[in-house]
């Protein structure tokens, strides 16, 4: 298990690199330039010219890439146009919110899927299955910005509990600890739900095709003739087994953890890598976007490595030799 | 526990935090605007964004404030930080004499060494200011005493104030130490001084900015106001609904689809003024179908006006004739607006051998069809229903128009580079009337807003006269003529002068909203209290 650990960070590095580059070639083959994004009329073509000199833009693409590549080699992400900032300060502020709200976003989809699954495979193609199987197959199709004007307009407009937008209130910093915590969890509430209910879904398909096919295996049959109850032998016996598949499912999560949900944070003015990343793109903000992408892919590798090592922990027959 | 206890647990603690208070108390005396996005930079001479330059506006003082009253003449200037100038008789030499009771948020007076500090930083060449072209035209700048600076000028020029007025002031004795050249990697956040009516406060990246009232300003007892709050929602459609909500208590331009729900609205007002902008096709003259100036007068008088503002810009706008607004002194008033005769325009287009030879509906020449791509950006609904609008139009009169929708970033690439037929723009006119940046010929790769690539070389020999005269009254004919060849030529199909519309909650009183700024009289702004709000914007 060690050396396949170790072999896969040693991949990282090359893969990043790749992505990158690919990144750096698509958003430099990609028209215009964060001068032309800059929303001032005061500013004169000639000034534009001025600005993409200051950025370096007016350099040859071959030789900017050399100087980025140098740059982060020594750990040097650079420094983001937009912001005027160094692009690691940047992220580093951004992911904390991604953090919460893709943690949070985690607990509605494996609570509420683990429901939906566990009501479906009670008594499989009965009524509840065939609502829960409508239901979750709806949240799976839904566009995702939709359902969070959805969840505004009810619980926000309609019914005022929560509020649209943003971390905190106004104001929220003079507050103190536990209403400023009450505070943060009213605003986290709808955008973690919206990305949750997305997410709960597919765990909710997965897990219940999981449950079916573990209730009939010989197991359970022998603990059902044992007189063990029904909900003991779902919510016990057979949810553990079952549970195997929703680790790859956590293991693959982990990029969007990291790198963010553009559309919910972008909804919700949700100050995250989502966002940032948006704010990037349409900026042409280029060292900001190639850092975001530096973090987004060493996410997902280590997000599939991470689910790896996950399942051979709870599953000694992936640890076992072929 | 079980799992249905945890459940239970779960339940109750989404309860609990549902059913508490929904915030911190309302500050009764806070305004909340909405803001697209953050303030980049602190520091007035880093500022590239139009927001930012806004907001630092709030912070740091001018010497005057223009004034809107550029409809019936060029703008005139009321005091501010200079309580009074004065100019020698030959109008080569402006002398300020500064307020002696205005002082930076530490208790340092600003003085005439803030203005030749700040002098220096707009002609800095490490610092390289994006603007410095303002100072082309003023040759010395002199301290006669500590609240008494003269600017010498090169030639006399109508804007020789606007030029001077237009250069932040920023506090010497905080910054002189920190060479311009480090400037650009120097965090200003903790290093901003005002002496304008609001400090910063806290800022929360991506999240608000807080300007709080400055208690040393200079005019008495303003800003009534305590705080502005900048709630930053990165979307038009997020800042509606917050406002709509009761979240914002101002949101600039309005889409006019939406104004009728402020209307409706008992909480808000809607502010309509004239916009200093107009909606205008830009047609590309290297294109051969666009070079005959018959053929670019016969597609606008295909364009029905009236009904365009009425569908997309929900009645609020006027019809454009020129590259003037005619809200701007420098209009000329013997100008008509192009007729809507759709009958005409095939009658022109038919002189120029544009007919339907063959039957399809589609007018020809020599086998080749009248149609082409109308360029709009993606992000515009109001561009693209334009676009919509052009298409049924111009199909009235055998014409094949389609819209080619790119994002912003894009279609800037492709006009730059000269890769479009029609592009439908918008253009912002600043008071300090520029006609030469868009339609002087330019030699091809040069940079330009001459996107058309429009030439006449009669036009090109009154923008220097314009260059060349010294006041106001003598530019007017010159620029009334450049108006009329330019209408005459129809290089631009001059669609709609714009509307602004600012959603503005009824609490906030006092407001003079305007084209020039929303933050005109923002030191006036007062708030009246509401008994039944208790709860905090979220």
């Amino acid at each position: 298990m060690k050396r396949i650990v170790f072999r896969r960070m040693l991949a990282l590095v090359p893969l990043v690199w790749l992505v990158a580059t690919l990144t750096f070639v698509v958003v430099h083959a990609a028209p215009g330039s964060y001068a032309d994004t800059i929303d001032n009329p005061r500013l004169s073509p000639e000034t534009r010219e001025l600005i993409r000199a200051r950025y370096g833009l007016d350099r040859p693409p071959l030789e900017q890439y050399l100087s980025w590549l140098g740059a982060v080699a020594t750990g040097d992400l650079g420094t983001s146009f937009m912001y005027k900032q160094p692009v690691s300060a940047v992220l580093a502020r951004a992911l904390p919110p991604t953090l919460l709200l893709a943690g949070a976003a985690l607990f509605f989809d494996l609570v509420l899927g683990l429901i939906l699954a566990v009501a479906a495979a009670r008594r499989p193609y009965g009524w509840v299955d065939r609502i829960t199987t409508v239901l979750s197959l709806g949240l799976y199709g839904v566009p995702s910005f939709w359902l969070a004007g959805l969840l505004i307009l009810v619980f926000s407009l309609l019914l005022g509990w929560f509020p649209a937008s943003h971390m905190h209130s106004v104001d929220a910093a003079s507050l103190s600890a536990l209403p400023r915590l009450v505070d943060l969890l009213r605003h986290l509430f709808l955008p973690a739900l919206c990305l949750g209910l997305v997410g709960a879904a597919g765990t909710a398909r997965y897990l219940r095709a999981t449950l079916i096919d573990v209730r009939s295996s010989r197991f359970m049959l022998a603990a059902r003739a044992r007189g063990i109850p029904e909900s003991r032998l779902l919510w016990v016996h057979a949810l553990r087994p079952a549970l195997l598949p929703v680790v790859t499912i956590l293991g693959l999560s982990l990029p969007i953890l990291v790198s963010g949900s553009v559309v919910i944070e972008t909804i919700f003015s949700w100050p995250g890598m989502g966002q940032v990343a948006y704010n990037a793109a349409r900026a042409r903000d280029i060292p900001l976007i190639l850092g975001a992408t530096l973090i987004g892919t060493a996410a997902v590798i280590l997000g599939n490595l991470a689910a790896d090592v996950l399942y051979a922990v709870v599953d000694p027959r992936a640890r076992r030799p072929s | 526990m079980k799992f249905s206890r945890w459940l239970i647990v779960v339940a109750a603690a989404f309860l609990a935090v549902a059913c508490s208070p929904p915030g911190p108390e309302a500050p009764s005396d806070t305004v909340v605007i909405g803001a697209l996005s953050d303030i980049a930079s602190w520091n007035p001479y880093l500022a590239e964004d139009a927001f930012d330059e806004e907001i630092l506006s709030l912070i740091y003082p001018s010497l005057a404030v223009e004034q809107v009253d550029y409809q019936q003449h060029p703008p005139s200037f009321a005091p501010s930080l200079a309580e009074s100038w004065e100019w020698s008789n030959d109008h080569l030499a402006l002398t300020f004499h500064l307020r002696t009771d205005a002082v930076w948020s530490d208790g340092v007076p600003v003085t005439a060494a803030d203005l030749l500090f700040s002098w220096r930083a707009q002609t800095s060449e490490a610092l390289g200011w994006l603007w410095s072209d303002i100072t082309d035209n003023i040759d010395t700048v002199e301290a006669l005493d500590a609240h008494t600076i003269r600017y010498t000028f090169t030639h006399r020029y109508p804007y020789q104030l606007m030029d001077v007025n237009d250069g932040p002031i920023v506090p010497a004795h905080a910054w002189a130490d920190i060479p311009f050249e480090k400037w650009e990697e120097t965090d200003w956040r903790e290093l901003v001084l005002s002496a304008g009516p609001f400090v910063p406060g806290l800022h929360t990246p991506q999240q608000e900015i807080v300007l709080e009232r400055n208690p040393r300003y200079f005019v008495a007892d303003r800003p009534r106001v305590s705080r502005l709050v900048f709630r930053i929602v990165p979307s038009k459609t997020g800042l509606f609904n917050q406002l709509l909500a009761g979240g914002i208590d101002l949101v600039n331009d309005i889409p006019p689809a939406e104004a009728a729900r402020v209307l409706d609205n008992p909480d808000l007002e809607l502010a309509v003024f004239p916009d200093r902008s107009f909606t205008h096709i830009c047609w590309n003259l290297d294109k051969g179908v666009f070079a005959d100036p018959r053929v670019r007068r016969a597609l606008g008088m295909a364009i029905d006006r009236e009904t365009l503002i009425d569908a997309v810009y929900g009645g609020f706008g006027r019809p454009s004739i020129g590259p003037v607004l005619s809200t701007m002194w420098a209009f000329n008033r013997d100008l008509n607006p192009l007729p809507y005769d759709p009958a005409g325009a095939i009658e022109l287009l038919a002189e120029s051998g544009w007919e339907d030879h063959d039957g399809d509906g589609i007018l020809d020449r020599d086998g080749q069809p009248l149609a082409f791509e109308v360029l709009a950006p993606s992000e515009s609904e109001v561009r693209k229903d334009v676009c919509l609008l052009l298409e049924r139009d111009l199909a009235r009169i055998g014409v094949r128009a389609t819209p080619r929708l790119m994002e912003w970033g894009a279609v800037q690439a492709a006009v730059a580079e000269g890769n479009f037929d029609a592009f439908v723009n918008r253009w912002i006119e600043p008071t300090q009337v520029d006609l030469e940046g868009i339609w002087h010929s330019t030699p091809p790769g040069a940079p330009t807003f001459n996107f058309g690539h429009y030439s006449n070389p009669e036009v090109d020999r009154l923008f220097e006269e314009v260059a060349a005269a010294s006041d106001f009254e003598s530019q007017k004919p010159l620029l009334d003529r450049i108006q009329t060849l330019i209408v005459a030529d129809q290089p631009y199909t001059f669609l709609v002068e714009n509307t602004r519309l600012v959603g503005v909650n009824s609490r906030i009183h006092g407001t003079k909203i305007n084209d020039a700024t929303i933050f005109f009289n923002v030191d006036e702004w007062e708030i009246t209290e509401q008994p039944e709000s208790t709860s905090l914007p979220e």
